[in-house]
């Protein structure tokens, strides 16, 4: 962007001399690889970043081009696309975000924490993490599908972490603001697969436990009602950003539960009733 | 404590349970009955002189339940202890039926795993073995709540003292052993239209929902009421509360237990604006 010279007043439009005013300049391609740069430099740094919309007018589209901006960038080092995360998959959530559809962000091979594996807190800003369901792609999933093709398209289910890390101060953001950031995406794993036949995922216990005390719980209803709903919406996604679920990409459907804290120095075990059990240490 | 401060005292636990009695009969909830009353025991004073009055009615106790089971809960009042109420048989609604307006102050709604008792548990300390040899069989539950306390505004004392917010409850019709549960882990949804309006898991009630029973057996033998067989006992919530509005069906589902449902009566007003 083109901050306006101080030096010269008459220059200056009085609105964009507040550096706090929305910026009424269309949404260039220059502008959105700044504005990746801002937040993929701020995640390699641990640091926060101001809220991109405090400067910037964006819309969802402009948004997702951002995210999608950042995902090249970590492309460009080497990693890999593995699977995608849904975001806003409760109903509460939703609503406190004052919106009505689900969100993305797109996994890389670099956020994923082997199984029992140590995640170093150090390399994030301020990591919460929070208990999901995952879903292994076996076919290629992508557009309007059913239920059916859907439970088709999986070749396991398992229990599931996410680690959250916002690249904003106190995960303040806006809508736009969080799709920019890859939906707050920091690292995941997983627990053993299972086969999804037979399996009903509507109202799996889900528990997290923090050096074996029970910190929070919650139902797999939470996340859209059934998770199944969740990878529904994720091919529907896909087919809006020209992609499709690949086979043995990872679907993280949503959290059970709001996120937790996740401090240094501790175990951290994932439970879903059926499903086993996903663990991981913090350095 | 001399003459004067134990009237002085039992005209208080009068005065609370009058209170909350009027408030109960006249359909108009009251002002918080702390004030009145000093702790937690005072509060189960008065609880007993309101049960005392209920079984001179005639009312028959077939149960209790379980309150501020959850970790939140108990957070937000500022306690480390659950606390219980008495189930009448008037308070039991069939699956499915309506909730008549009125019935119950200021309703709220939660899901629980309910137990049936086959034995009495009238130990001192009972022993996880002790309840599920006492337990017949567990079933889905569906508890009313409700406070004749005005906006909730609730402390222990007057929740405890208001038979502990209860209101009605619902119990599901099919029997499942506790042989083949895993009620630490099993998911909990309450729907309205199909939207889960709370969501939880047996973990939520004190760690599992037989840790709170056996704390209720302990409790009740030591206040001289034992636990009986036959007995109904409401375990605890197993996700947060949600409040409840006139034409409302709410049903809750947990894994292993199956299903249960409540119906809210609409007001005439409503029925006559839908």
């Amino acid at each position: 962007m083109n901050a306006p010279q101080a030096a010269d007043p008459q220059a200056a439009d009085p609105q964009a001399a507040d550096p706090r005013a929305v910026d009424p300049q269309p949404v260039t391609p220059q502008l959105v690889a700044h504005l990746a740069a801002t937040l993929d430099e701020a995640a390699l740094a641990h640091r926060t970043v101001a809220r991109l919309t405090d400067t910037t007018d964006l819309d969802l589209a402009a948004a997702y081009r951002v995210q999608r901006a950042v995902i090249d960038r970590r492309l460009a080092r080497g990693e890999a696309l593995i699977g995608v995360k849904m975001g806003f998959t409760s109903r509460a959530k939703m609503m406190q975000m004052g919106v009505d559809d689900v969100i993305w962000g797109l996994l890389t091979d670099a956020m994923l924490v082997e199984e029992g594996g140590v995640l170093d807190p150090a390399e994030l800003i301020h990591p919460r993490i929070e208990p999901e369901i995952a879903f292994l792609i076996g076919s290629p999933l992508s557009g309007t599908v059913t239920p059916a093709e859907a439970v088709r398209a999986i070749a396991g289910v398992a229990v599931a972490y996410e680690v959250l890390d916002s690249r904003y101060a106190d995960f303040d953001f806006t809508l736009p603001d969080v799709i920019a950031d890859n939906a707050s995406a920091a690292g995941f794993g997983f627990g053993t697969w299972h086969d999804p036949a037979g399996l009903d995922l509507s109202n799996l216990g889900l528990l997290v436990e923090i050096d074996g005390r029970v910190v929070t719980s919650g139902s797999s209803a939470a996340i859209l009602g059934n998770p199944l709903r969740s990878l529904i919406a994720a091919a529907r996604l896909a087919a809006e950003a020209g992609l499709e679920l690949r086979p043995g990409w990872v679907v993280l459907a949503g959290a059970a539960t709001a996120a937790m804290p996740l401090p240094g120095g501790v175990h951290v075990r994932v439970s879903a009733a059926g499903l086993g059990r996903a663990e991981v240490t913090t350095r | 404590m001399t003459v004067t401060e134990t009237e002085t005292a039992m005209n208080a636990i009068d005065a609370a349970a009058a209170r909350l009695l009027d408030a109960e009969r006249s359909g108009v909830p009251c002002a918080p009955i702390r004030d009145l009353i000093t702790g937690v025991e005072d509060a189960y004073a008065v609880q007993e002189r309101l049960t005392l009055g209920r079984l001179a009615e005639g009312r028959r106790l077939v149960g209790r339940k379980i309150g501020l089971t959850s970790a939140a809960v108990q957070r937000q009042l500022g306690v480390r202890e659950p606390d219980f109420g008495m189930l009448y048989a008037d308070m039991a609604v069939p699956d499915g039926a309506e909730v008549p307006v009125g019935a119950v102050l200021q309703p709220r709604a939660e899901a629980e795993v309910a137990l049936v008792l086959e034995a009495d548990l009238t130990h001192e300390r009972h022993t996880v073995a002790d309840l599920i040899r006492a337990t017949a069989f567990a079933l889905p539950a569906i508890e009313v709540c409700g406070s004749r306390v005005r906006d909730w505004d609730i402390t222990l004392a007057d929740t405890v003292a208001d038979n502990a917010s209860s209101g009605m409850y619902v119990l599901g019709t099919r029997p499942v052993a506790l042989g083949g549960l895993d009620l630490r882990l099993a998911g909990m949804v309450l729907e309205r239209r199909g939207e889960p309006v709370s969501t939880g898991t047996g973990a939520a009630c004190l760690g599992h929902p037989l840790n709170a029973a056996l704390w209720l057996a302990d409790t009740l033998v030591r206040l001289g009421r034992p636990l009986r067989a036959g007995d109904t006992v409401l375990t605890g919530a197993l996700g947060p509360m949600v409040a409840v509005a006139p034409g409302d069906v709410l049903e809750a589902r947990i894994d292993g237990l199956g299903d249960v449902r409540v119906a809210f009566a609409a007001t005439n007003s409503e029925e006559e604006t839908s």
